[in-house]
C-alpha cells in the first residue's frame, strides 16, 4: 500500500435475490479528500455505502478503515467505528428536539435517567460552533427542512466522524444553503474528515469535490480526480453512451393563453400574476420556500386561495379539490414524490391510471383491457423500465418512480401540467428523458409550468422564467435572452435574492 | 328496643361466626329461629340499599333486574326504605363489579343486594363491602367468601341442575348413545357446577358416551355450529345434546330440526324466552327453569324481614324446575 | 388473477406463478390444514360436512369483508359485533313483537346497521376522528342501543321464512352459502374491478397520493364503513335465522375472528394492500379452525390455545413463503 487510504473495499459483491446489485466493486478513500461517487440510480452507490455502515452485509470483499479491517454490524456499530451517514431521505423524530436529536442513541445520562441539562448545554456549544441560529432545544418540526438538514449533518460531525457520507446533501437546500454547506464541509476537510459525497448535480460535484469514483449496473469503472476529466467524460462514463443533448429543447410555435393568473394571494405568496401558453414551457425559479410550491400547490386545489381569479382557456378556473382541476386538464406532479406522488405498494399500472379512472370506466366497471393496453403505450413513451407495469412502483428506481408520476399526469391528458422540481433525486440519464418528454409535450400543445431549484435546468428548459422572491415575481425573462448570454445564471440569482 | 336488636344482632354475628360455615355448607338445613341483624348498618338514620347486577345483557338476567328495579322504586316510593342505589351494571366482569362495590360503600349503603359475576374474581367486591359494615345478601351464584362474609345467600345449585340435565338426557334416551356438551364461558361458576352436576350422573350411565366437549362459550351460534359438526361427524349416533344454558340449548335444537333431526334431545338450564316458547311450540321437548325471579323475591324478603327486624332463613334455595309442554304455560309471559 | 396475457417471455410466466403463491401462499396452509384434519378425521372429508363448514363460515365471512375494507384504508371498524346485537333486536322486535313481515324487519335491521356505518364513516373522514376511538365508542352505543330495544330479553323469532334464511335450500344448496357467495362475487367486482376499488387501495397505501390523483378521501372512507355496516347487517340477519333468537348480548368479540380472517388473507395493517380471493382463504381457515377443532374433539379448555396458535403459525408460514419471493 503505497497511498495513504482511510477506506478501502475491495472485491465487494452483494446480490437481492436473482438482482446483483454490486459485482466486484472497488472503493479507495484518503483521508481529507471530497470523494464524489457518481453513477445512475440503480448503479449501487446506495447498496456500497449501505454496506459501509453495515445496513447490508456482503456477500463477497473486504474493507478496511483507518488501517483495520473492517466489518460493521450496523450504523450504530459503524458510528463507533468513526463513520456516519447522512441519509437522502432525513427522517428524524418530528417530536424530538434538536438536542434530542444529535445525541439520540447516545444520550448523556446520570445513571439510567438522561441529563437533559448537560445535554442540551453541550449540544447549544456545538451549535454555536456552526452558527446554527436555534436554541438546543427547538423541536424539529418546527426546523425548515433546510436545518433539518444540517441537524443531521452537526450529528454526523458531533460523532467525531472519521468519514461522512452524505447521500444527496443539497437536494433539498437552495443556493445559499448549499453554499453553507460548502464551507462547512471544507472546514471538516481542513481537519482531515474524509467526505463521501454522492449527488447527481455536476456543477456542484466540480465545485466540492476532490475525487470522483463512477459506478454502472453494479460495477465499478473508475476512480479519477475531477481536475482530470471533463463533464462529458463523466456523463460517458456513468450511461456507458454519449448524452447528446443534456436539455434537448425543442423550439416549437407558441399558441394561445391557456392558464391565467390574475392576482393570487395565499399561505406564503401575494398578488401572483401570470400566463402561460399552449406549447410554452414557463420556468419558476427562486429560493426554496419563496412561495413557488405553495402557488401551485393552490392553483392545483391542495391548499386554498385567500384571493384571486383563474381562467383556463378563458373559461373561469374554479376548483375546490385537486379532483376538479383534474377533471378541467390542470394536473400538478408534487416535488414531493414519496408523499404525494405515488402508492408504493401498489402496481405501476394502478398508480399510472388512478387520475384517470373516471374517463376509463364501462359501465359499472374499469375497462381493464383499455386501461392495460394505455399504462403500456405511455410507459413506453416515457422508457420506463420496469419488467411489468404488475410490478410495484416500490421496486422501481427513483427515476422510474418519477416517470410513473409524470406517466399518470401524462395518461389524464391535461392542457395544463405543472411540474415540481420534476428531476429531484433522478440520475443524468433519465433526466435528459425527462427533458425531452417536456419538449415533446410542449410540441403537442401542452402548456407546461416547471418549478425547479436547479438553475441550469430552468435556463436549458424554460421558453420563459418568472422568478420568485418572498413570495413575489421579482423577474421575468426570456429564453432568447438566456441563449443569447444577456441573462446568465448571476442574473437570475440575484433577482431571486431580490437584489436586482 | 334498640339495645335487644343490638344484642341479638352481635349473638347472631357470633352465632354465624362460630357455626356459620357448618350450616352454609349444608344449606337444607335452616335453623328454625333464623337470624337477624341491625338493617341501618351505619346509623345515619336512614336505609340505603344497593343492587350491583350481574349485567343487563343476558335475557336470564333481565328480569331479575326488572323485578328489582320494579320492588325498589317502589318501596322507596312507599317509605319501606329511604334510598336505593338504582340498578349498578356489573357488566358481567368482576373489575366493574369490584368498582360498583365501592360506589355502594360510598354511598353509605346499609345493605346490597350482590350478584356475583365470577366466583373468586367478584369475591373482592363482597369482601370490601361486608368489611364496611355492610349486610350483602348474594343472589344466583355464590362468590369464594359467600358463607363467611354475606349474611345471605339465596340462589339455586347449579349442581342440582347439572344432575337435572343429565337425568332428563338419560330418562328420554333409554337406550343411550352418543352425546356432547356445550360449555359455557369456561371458569364461570355456572359453567363449573352445571358440569359438574351433569357429569355426577352421566357418568354412572355408561350406555352413554361424550363424544364432545365444546368451547361455546355461552354463544348460540357456536352452539349451533357445534350441533351441526357433530351431526355431521356421528349422524345417527348421536342422541343428544346437553348445554350449560338454554341460549345455546335452543340454538343448538334449532340446528337438529332444521336437518330433520328433531329426535336429538338438547337441554339447558334457564328458562329464557325463547327455550320456553319452543317448548310451548313442541320443537324443544323440554328446558330447566332456573327461577330468577323467585330468587331476587327471596333476596327482597330478605330485605323486608332486615328492615323489620324480623328473623329469616340466611340461605334459602329457589328450586330448579323442568319444564315440559305440560306446565310450560306457568313460565311464559 | 385478473388478466392473462399473452407473455413473451417463459421467465414471466414462471415469475407469475412464483407470485400467486406469494400472493395465495395462504392457500397452501388452506390445504394442510384440511390434509390434517382430514388423517385425524376421516369423516372431515364428507361432502355433509364440507357444506356444513361452507355454511358456518358465511357470518364471520360477511364481517371479515367489511373489516377488510376498513383495514385496507388504515382503519378498523371495532363496531361489527354490536352491530351483530343491534339488527338481531331490531329484526326480532319488528317481526315478532310488532308483527311486521319479515322482508320490512330485514330491512329496517339491515338499514339501521348501514346507519350506523355511515355515522362511524362520517365521523372519521368529516372530522378526522381515529377509526380506532370512534368505532371503539360507536361499539358502546350501538350495543346499548339493542338492549334498550329489547330491554335485555329474548325474543324469538318463529316466522317460518325468516328462520328459513339459515336453514333453506336452494338446489341442494344451503341459503348462507349462496348469500356468501354473492357477497363474495360483489366484493371482488367492486374491489378488482370498479374505481371504487382502486380508490380504496389509493387512500389507504397513500393517502396524500390519493387527494392528490383527484381521490375523494371522505366519500372512500364513509363508503366503507357504511359497506362493512351492510355486510355487519346481513350477517345479523344470518346470525338471527340460525338460532332463532334475537337478544343483545350477542356477537361480544366477533370482530376478533373477522379480522384474524382478513389478516390471514393478506391484509395489511399498514393499508393499502388486500384481496378478496385472499380474504375467503382467511376466513375458511379460521373456520376451519372451529369445525377441525369440533371433528378432532379438542379438549375445549385447549380450543382457545389451539386457535391462537394455528393463526400464529399460518400467518408465519405466509411470510416464510414470501420472503421466497424476493
Amino acid at each position: 500500500m503505497a497511498e495513504n487510504y482511510i477506506l478501502e473495499c475491495s472485491g465487494i459483491s452483494k446480490a437481492f435475490g436473482g438482482t446483483q446489485a454490486l459485482k466486484d466493486v472497488q472503493l479507495h478513500v484518503r483521508p481529507g479528500e471530497v470523494h464524489a461517487l457518481l453513477g445512475e440510480n440503480g448503479a449501487g452507490k446506495s447498496t456500497l455505502m449501505k454496506i459501509v455502515i453495515g445496513l447490508y452485509q456482503q456477500d463477497s470483499g473486504t474493507m478496511v478503515f483507518d488501517g483495520k479491517p473492517y466489518q460493521a454490524k450496523g450504523p450504530v456499530d459503524a458510528i463507533k467505528s468513526g463513520i456516519s451517514m447522512i441519509h437522502q431521505e432525513l427522517n428524524p423524530e418530528p417530536h424530538l428536539t434538536i438536542a434530542e436529536s444529535i445525541f439520540l442513541k447516545r444520550e448523556d445520562t446520570n445513571g439510567i435517567f438522561l441529563n437533559k441539562r448537560k445535554q442540551n448545554e453541550r449540544t447549544q456549544k456545538i451549535l454555536d460552533d456552526f452558527g446554527f441560529p436555534y436554541p438546543a432545544t427547538t423541536l424539529i418540526r418546527e426546523l425548515k427542512l433546510a436545518d433539518v438538514q444540517m441537524v443531521e449533518i452537526i450529528r454526523a460531525v458531533s460523532t467525531n466522524a472519521k468519514m461522512i457520507i452524505m447521500d444527496e446533501p443539497t437536494s433539498s437546500l437552495d443556493e445559499q444553503e448549499t453554499q453553507h454547506l460548502f464551507r462547512v464541509i471544507r472546514d471538516l476537510k481542513s481537519k482531515g474528515v474524509a467526505i463521501i459525497y454522492i449527488s447527481h448535480r455536476m456543477a456542484e460535484i466540480y465545485e466540492i469535490c476532490d475525487t470522483v469514483s463512477v459506478f454502472r449496473d453494479g460495477h465499478f469503472i473508475g476512480t479519477s480526480a475531477l481536475k482530470d476529466v471533463s463533464n462529458d467524460d463523466l456523463i460517458t462514463m456513468m450511461v456507458g453512451r454519449k448524452v447528446e443533448n443534456q436539455f434537448p429543447k425543442v423550439d416549437c410555435p407558441i399558441g394561445d393563453v391557456v392558464f391565467k393568473a390574475e392576482h393570487l394571494s395565499g399561505k406564503g405568496f401575494e398578488d401572483i400574476s401570470f400566463e402561460v401558453h399552449a406549447g410554452e414551457i414557463l420556468g419558476f425559479s427562486g429560493l426554496v420556500g419563496s412561495g413557488r410550491s405553495e402557488t401551485m400547490r393552490a392553483i392545483f386545489g391542495m391548499d386554498p386561495l385567500d384571493s384571486g381569479k383563474m381562467y383556463l382557456n378563458g373559461q373561469e378556473f374554479v376548483r375546490k379539490h385537486a379532483s376538479d382541476s383534474i377533471r378541467q386538464g390542470v394536473c400538478m406532479v408534487n416535488e414531493d414524490r414519496k408523499n404525494f406522488g405515488l402508492c408504493l405498494f401498489r402496481s405501476i399500472r394502478e398508480n399510472t391510471s388512478l387520475p384517470s379512472l373516471p374517463e376509463r370506466q364501462k359501465g359499472l366497471f374499469i375497462n381493464q383491457s383499455r386501461e392495460k393496453r394505455e399504462v403500456e403505450d405511455v410507459s413506453k413513451t416515457l422508457l420506463l423500465k420496469a419488467a411489468s407495469i404488475e410490478h410495484n412502483a416500490y421496486s422501481l428506481s427513483g427515476g422510474n418512480q418519477q416517470k410513473v408520476v409524470i406517466a399518470k399526469w401524462i395518461l389524464a391528458a391535461p392542457k395544463l401540467l405543472i411540474l415540481d422540481e420534476p428531476t429531484r433525486g433522478v440520475d443524468v440519464g433519465a433526466k435528459a428523458e425527462i427533458y425531452s418528454l417536456m419538449s415533446k409535450f410542449a410540441a403537442e400543445g401542452m402548456a407546461i409550468i416547471m418549478v425547479s431549484s436547479e438553475l441550469p435546468e430552468i435556463m436549458g428548459m424554460s421558453d420563459r422564467v418568472l422568478v420568485y422572491h418572498e413570495g413575489h415575481i421579482s423577474g421575468e425573462y426570456f429564453r432568447k435572452d438566456i441563449l443569447s448570454g444577456e441573462v446568465t445564471q448571476e442574473v437570475i440569482l440575484s433577482s431571486a435574492f431580490g437584489v436586482a | 328496643m334498640k339495645k335487644t336488636v343490638l344484642m341479638g344482632v352481635l349473638g347472631a354475628a357470633m352465632a354465624l361466626m362460630i357455626c356459620g360455615s357448618a350450616f352454609a355448607e349444608d344449606t337444607t338445613e335452616v335453623p328454625a329461629e333464623g337470624v337477624t341483624y341491625e338493617a341501618d348498618v351505619n346509623g345515619d338514620g336512614k336505609i340505603v340499599v344497593g343492587y350491583i347486577s350481574k349485567n343487563f345483557t343476558d335475557p336470564f338476567h333481565a328480569p331479575i333486574n326488572a323485578r328489582a328495579q320494579e320492588y325498589f322504586d317502589q318501596a322507596v316510593k312507599d317509605g319501606v326504605i329511604d334510598e336505593w342505589t338504582g340498578l349498578l351494571d356489573g357488566e358481567t366482569d368482576a373489575n366493574k363489579q369490584i368498582d360498583r362495590a365501592a360506589d355502594c360503600i360510598s354511598k353509605q349503603c346499609d345493605i346490597v343486594i350482590f350478584l356475583p359475576a365470577e366466583a373468586e374474581a367478584s369475591d373482592p367486591a363482597l369482601v370490601q363491602m361486608a368489611d364496611a359494615g355492610i349486610l350483602v345478601i348474594e343472589v344466583n351464584s355464590k362468590s369464594a367468601s359467600c358463607d363467611e362474609k354475606a349474611i345471605a345467600y339465596v340462589g339455586s345449585d347449579d349442581v342440582e341442575a347439572g344432575n337435572m340435565l343429565a337425568q332428563w338426557v338419560v330418562d328420554n334416551c333409554p337406550d343411550g348413545g352418543k352425546f356432547i356438551h356445550c360449555n359455557g364461558i369456561l371458569g364461570n361458576s355456572a359453567q363449573i357446577q352445571r358440569t359438574e352436576g351433569m357429569h355426577e350422573i352421566m357418568d354412572q350411565h355408561p350406555e352413554f358416551e361424550m363424544v364432545g366437549d365444546f368451547d361455546t362459550k355461552w354463544d348460540g351460534n357456536l352452539a349451533a355450529d357445534a350441533a351441526s359438526d357433530s351431526m355431521s361427524k356421528y349422524g345417527d349416533e348421536l342422541v343428544a345434546i346437553i348445554c350449560d344454558n338454554d341460549g345455546m340449548s335452543s340454538a343448538a335444537q334449532k340446528m337438529c330440526n332444521d336437518n330433520g333431526r328433531e329426535d336429538i334431545i338438547c337441554i339447558g338450564v334457564d328458562g329464557v324466552e325463547v327455550p320456553l316458547q319452543m317448548v310451548q311450540d313442541g320443537s324443544m321437548k323440554a328446558t330447566i327453569l332456573q327461577d330468577g325471579v323467585g330468587q331476587i323475591n327471596g333476596a327482597i324478603s330478605i330485605v323486608e324481614s332486615l328492615v323489620k327486624g324480623e328473623a329469616f332463613d340466611p340461605a334459602p334455595v329457589i328450586p330448579f324446575v323442568l319444564v315440559t309442554q305440560d306446565n310450560v304455560a306457568d313460565y311464559i309471559q | 388473477m385478473a388478466s392473462s396475457p399473452k407473455t413473451k417471455r417463459a421467465a414471466s410466466n414462471q415469475d407469475r406463478i412464483r407470485s400467486l403463491l406469494g400472493q395465495y401462499g395462504i392457500g397452501i396452509v388452506l390445504i394442510i390444514m384440511m390434509i390434517v384434519i382430514a388423517i385425524m378425521e376421516p369423516r372431515f372429508m364428507t361432502p355433509g360436512n364440507i357444506i356444513n363448514v361452507a355454511t358456518q363460515i358465511s357470518i364471520n365471512g360477511l364481517l371479515c369483508y367489511g373489516l377488510c375494507l376498513c383495514i385496507t384504508t388504515g382503519g378498523i371498524d371495532l363496531t361489527v359485533g354490536a352491530q351483530l346485537a343491534l339488527t338481531s333486536c331490531i329484526i326480532g322486535q319488528t317481526m315478532t313483537n310488532m308483527q311486521w313481515p319479515a322482508f320490512l324487519s330485514i330491512l329496517a335491521g339491515v338499514g339501521v346497521a348501514t346507519l350506523f356505518g355511515f355515522i362511524d364513516g362520517l365521523l372519521i373522514a368529516k372530522f378526522n376522528m381515529f377509526p380506532f376511538v370512534v368505532t371503539l365508542s360507536m361499539q358502546l352505543v350501538i350495543r346499548g342501543l339493542s338492549q334498550v330495544i329489547t330491554g335485555g330479553r329474548a325474543v324469538m323469532l318463529t316466522n317460518d321464512w325468516f328462520t328459513g334464511i339459515y336453514s333453506n335450500k336452494l338446489m341442494g344448496i344451503p341459503m348462507p352459502i349462496i348469500i356468501f357467495v354473492v357477497v363474495t362475487i360483489i366484493m371482488y367486482l367492486m374491489l378488482h374491478w370498479t374505481k371504487f376499488g382502486r380508490y380504496i387501495f389509493a387512500v389507504g397505501g397513500n393517502v396524500n397520493a390519493a387527494i392528490a390523483s383527484g381521490v375523494s378521501r371522505f366519500w372512500v372512507i364513509v363508503g366503507v364503513y357504511t359497506i362493512s355496516g351492510v355486510l355487519a347487517g346481513l350477517a345479523s340477519m344470518i346470525y338471527t335465522s340460525k338460532t332463532g333468537s334475537a337478544q343483545s348480548n350477542i356477537g361480544v368479540g366477533y370482530e376478533t375472528d373477522a379480522i384474524a380472517a382478513a389478516v390471514l388473507g393478506g391484509t395489511s395493517f399498514a393499508g393499502g394492500i388486500a384481496t378478496i380471493p385472499g380474504c375467503v382463504l382467511g376466513i375458511f381457515i379460521i373456520g376451519l379452525i372451529y369445525n377441525g377443532m369440533n371433528m378432532i374433539g379438542v379438549s375445549s379448555y385447549y380450543q382457545s390455545i389451539v386457535k391462537g396458535l394455528i393463526i400464529i403459525g399460518a400467518v408465519m408460514l405466509d411470510m416464510v413463503m414470501n420472503r421466497n419471493k424476493h
